[in-house]
């Protein structure tokens, strides 16, 4: 590692000195001071890269130099500092006991400039800012009566680990007396990151599975709201919506099911000459058949599940984790924090060390039915058989977590029945007329 | 020149999870005992990405608990730890925040150096004389840096006083050298903060106060095979990426290729062969083995999970190609 | 399916349901499997100098399946890439090599199996090999010149030493199994099993 410090920092201003640093008897302090070098210098603050791996180690130096670099890389990429500069510094301040009451806006701050007043802070909100500035409280954030914005704590923890947020220790905690004529927060005592996972996970039902699926999202721009199912104890009887209370629901098919057939049956007997009888005779019945669309319809024995006759399952009657916890808005969807638009994704968390089987069909099911209908629609979608049957009907996604590695899963209800084959002979399995899938627009 | 953090390693217990703040614990880890865990935390210099993540690292439980089996590490609950906030006394208190001032303006002033470089760096190509005089006023600059850091570090760090005091030095004779030098120095209000990552210090370091460790992590059924590997030199990681357990690399990740996608079962752990198949004919298409083991014995048939470990038993499985 | 022939009345038995009735009719149900995996060794493979080892009465491996299978395959079935290597760098081909008896060990989908099924399949393996040992080492080809003579003396010494240091791989059988359940049509597909950590192969 101090090799690493030396390589870098030569070639740059303080060189000279540098080298004579000690650095086997480091502490946090130093480490500090060494890694402010790399602060500008694009060279050596650059992402670790890592070049073609080797199928196995052998003993030559060579293969050594290479992974001590790759690994003083790492170490310099991690070791860079979160500073804060005072121009667009943004301060706020742990409160352990969650909102209502933050302190008085300081005086000089205008209240009135911030919207949203008396919106309702969620009460795991635990960190406030006083005077927000900055594109982030665009969509993270709930306003209180007096403009200070309160940040729920996987919030706080993302903006402070990306280096965006100082937030401060309440003297209430760590002590001290308010010198004269000093603000507050000159005195407090900024929150590590350390302090800051400690505080905040595990706090309002913020698992570290959630957090960094939280933060992954965020990363790489989408916008992020809690679901009404984040709570994991919240149920039914919570909500004012009681009708969809009864637990798994049995799929609902479509074509001839036990009704299918005993219709037939009873068309038959008004009309035993028609060709839809199936009682006594060949499946597909007598008399005369002019297109094939007729027969195919005929053979369609069997039942098929039909996800647009679901009725949509209220989210809190599902049991975590398969459970929407996430609403995931697109970058490019406009946010507006006081009237949330319907989310582009919804997100349910999984702990690959808590939940070790693939879910069952009724988990998944009943997850399923918790997502509004979402057909596939679009002149691309009308056209394409397999991107309707790749999108699905309702559509929920899976991120699994297995000790800090996510995968994202798209798991989206199929309707095969409802892509007529024989409609389309001839036709390839392109364009199609596609008015009965307008009609399902919600 | 490497160095090696003050033993046992205190490994975070945040809600759970096994967490890793310092950068010189990770790096050790990593280098002397072919711990990797994941980095899940994002990189202030490169926030928006997924591809390279920053601290804090988080370990295995299995992780966890072979470096606590080895007495390389022990673990603390961090959020107890915490609590120490409310009882620091009032001098380290100011004498920490003194402290981050002092980096703070180092900061600072590094900074306003580098831009100084980057400045006459351009301006070299355009005028040579101009960028020489510049250096000349730059290496003045460092070498006042470095004699703080000098001073700085050969003061005695054994309590924490000593060293803060050391720090604080520096920082005044920084503050004179600027002076001397002329350039400009940066005005109070203009010092950086900063948000460190660990909280040691302010709070006493957790191994050499109390000593209150957290009991060993629980592990799942998987550690003896873990463990085994791990002991035979294996690097391992989550193995959610190939549908497995663990992946195991023949050496660090950074650099090497994995050689296996590790299952683990029971000694008498029915399997259906088909998950065999599974196994073989996945790994045979990533290049790797598919590895099955696991120890011959039974938790109730022994007095620890260590003497599960001596009795673990391995198969290495490819497709046959025919 | 194969056994099943009295509910097929009008099809004509097939020639290895044959074989596996008149040669399964000591009543063991898992002899149907050996026969199976052994005729399609034979048949499909082109295995030669195929043996049944019954290792039913061994008292080690009670959980194991009652037998293994070995013959020579008309080509390596594996080679460990440091060995591998070792014949690249010297020059020898695997055609040059003699060629070696492979151990099977029979299994039928559906079968339970364990960990310890596994062990006891490869302990009595190793019995058996050490007591029909070198078997092969009469059947050196005759034609090759006295330079390749020499490389493959040196290799053969090599991979003596390299059965002691298990640098070139360890005890190993194929795993086969048959497919039974969903209409059983007769497909059987063969794993390559070491014991131990042994490093994948790299093509």
């Amino acid at each position: 590692m101090a090799d690493a410090d030396e390589d870098a920092v030569r070639g740059t201003t303080v060189e000279a000195t540098q080298i004579e640093v000690d650095l086997s008897d480091e502490t946090q302090d130093f480490r500090l001071l060494n890694h402010l070098n790399f602060l500008t210098d694009t060279s050596s603050s650059s992402l670790p890269r890592r070049g073609e791996k080797d199928f196995e180690p052998n003993p030559t130096e060579f293969q050594a130099d290479v992974l001590s670099a790759s690994r003083q890389a790492m170490h310099n990429a991690l070791a860079h500092p979160r500073l804060h500069n005072p121009k667009n510094q943004v301060i706020a301040i742990y409160a352990p006991e969650g909102p209502p009451p933050p302190p008085p806006v300081p005086p000089g701050q205008d209240p009135g400039k911030t919207s949203g007043r008396g919106a309702s802070v969620s009460p795991d909100a635990c960190v406030y800012v006083p005077s927000p500035k900055g594109q982030y409280f665009k969509n993270m954030g709930q306003a209180d009566r007096k403009g200070v914005i309160w940040l729920l704590p996987e919030e706080a923890l993302y903006l402070l680990e990306r280096g965006s947020l100082d937030i401060r220790w309440p003297t209430s905690i760590t002590g001290g007396t308010v010198e004269e004529g000093s603000e507050e927060e000159e005195l407090s005592i900024p929150m590590s990151l350390q302090a800051a996972y400690a505080c905040f996970i595990g706090r309002g039902g913020l698992t570290l599975e959630r957090f960094t699926v939280f933060s992954s999202l965020k990363r790489i721009g989408y916008a992020i709201s809690r679901a009404p199912g984040w709570d994991d104890s919240s149920s039914v009887e919570d909500s004012a919506d009681e009708d969809s209370r009864n637990a798994y629901t049995q799929p609902v098919t479509r074509g001839a099911g036990l009704a299918g057939i005993l219709g037939s049956i009873f068309n038959w007997i008004n009309d035993p000459k028609s060709t839809s009888s199936t009682a006594a005779g060949p499946v597909i019945g007598y008399g005369i058949h002019r297109n094939y669309s007729d027969i195919y319809k005929k053979l369609a024995q069997i039942p098929w599940h039909d996800p647009t006759t679901l009725p949509t399952r209220n989210p809190l009657s599902t049991k975590p984790p398969y459970r929407v916890i996430l609403h995931v808005f697109k970058p490019s969807t406009f946010i507006k924090k006081s009237a949330l638009p319907p989310p582009d994704f919804r997100i349910a968390v999984i702990n690959t060390r808590e939940a070790t089987t693939i879910p069952t069909l009724p988990e998944l099911s009943a997850l399923l039915e918790s997502t509004p209908l979402d057909p596939p629609k679009g002149e691309k979608m009308d056209r394409q058989m397999y991107l309707r049957l790749r999108h699905g009907y309702r559509n929920v996604i899976l991120a699994v977590v297995d000790q800090g590695v996510t995968s994202f899963l798209r798991v989206a209800d199929v309707a095969f029945g409802r892509e007529r084959l024989y409609e389309s002979v001839g036709g390839s399995l392109g364009p199609k007329k596609a008015g009965n899938f307008r009609k399902k627009k919600r | 020149m490497e160095s090696t953090p003050t033993l046992p390693i205190p490994i975070s217990y945040v809600s759970g999870r096994y967490l890793l703040f310092s950068i010189d614990a990770v790096t050790y880890l990593r280098r002397e005992h072919n711990i990797c865990g994941v980095l899940i935390g994002t990189l202030p210099q490169i926030p928006q990405q997924n591809v390279f993540l920053g601290l804090p690292l988080e370990l295995m439980p299995e992780e966890a608990r072979v470096l606590v089996d080895k007495g390389v590490a022990c673990i603390v609950d961090e959020a107890k730890a915490h609590d120490g906030m409310r009882s620091l006394l009032e001098e380290d208190r100011r004498q920490y925040l003194r402290d981050l001032e002092s980096q703070g303006q180092l900061a600072t002033r590094i900074l306003a150096d580098r831009k100084d470089q980057l400045r006459e760096q351009s301006l070299k190509e355009i005028d040579e004389k101009k960028a020489k005089g510049l250096a000349a006023k730059a290496a003045k600059a460092a070498q006042a840096a470095a004699d703080a850091q000098i001073a700085a570090s050969s003061a005695p760090a054994s309590t924490e006083k000593d060293e803060s005091s050391s720090i604080f030095a520096a920082e005044d004779e920084m503050s004179s050298l600027s002076r001397t030098t002329g350039t400009s120095t940066p005005a109070p209000q203009q010092t950086m903060g900063i948000t460190p990552t660990t909280s040691y210090p302010p709070l006493p370091h957790p191994v050499s106060s109390s000593g209150q460790y957290l009991p060993k992590p629980k592990v799942p059924l998987s550690y003896p095979l873990f463990a085994h590997l791990h002991s035979r030199g294996y690097f391992l990681s989550p193995g959610l990426r190939f549908g497995c357990q663990y992946v195991a690399y023949p050496g660090d990740p950074l650099r090497f290729h994995s050689h296996f996608v590790v299952v683990s079962a029971e000694w008498d752990q029915e399997m259906d062969l088909m998950d065999i198949v599974n196994g073989g004919r996945l790994g045979t298409g990533v290049k790797k083995g598919f590895l099955l083991g696991g120890p011959q014995k039974r938790r109730d048939e022994v007095e620890s999970e260590a003497d599960r470990i001596e009795t673990v038993r391995t198969f290495s499985i490819e497709w046959a190609g025919m | 399916m194969t056994t099943q022939q009295t509910q097929l009345p009008s099809l004509e038995p097939s020639a290895l349901t044959k074989l596996i009735e008149s040669a399964s009719a000591s009543g063991n149900p898992l002899a149907a499997t050996t026969i199976q995996i052994l005729h399609n060794l034979q048949h499909q493979h082109l295995w030669t100098s195929l043996e049944i080892h019954d290792i039913s009465t061994d008292s080690i491996a009670s959980d194991a399946p009652p037998t293994l299978i070995s013959g020579i395959p008309p080509h390596r079935i594996y080679t460990h890439p440091d060995e591998q290597l070792y014949m690249l760098e010297k020059g020898i081909a695997e055609d040059d090599l003699r060629p070696e008896r492979l151990f099977v060990i029979p299994t039928a989908q559906g079968q339970t199996w364990s960990l310890r099924r596994m062990a006891a399949a490869f302990d009595s393996l190793a019995a058996i090999e050490e007591s029909s040992v070198s078997e092969e080492a009469m059947s050196t080809s005759e034609s090759v010149d006295s330079e390749k003579a020499k490389k493959l003396d040196e290799y053969y010494e090599k991979k003596e030493m390299a059965k002691e240091t298990k640098e070139w791989g360890t005890r190993r059988a194929l795993l086969a199994m048959t497919n039974r359940g969903m209409g059983g049509e007769g497909t059987v597909v063969y794993y390559v099993v070491q014991e131990g950590e042994v490093k994948p192969r790299q093509n």
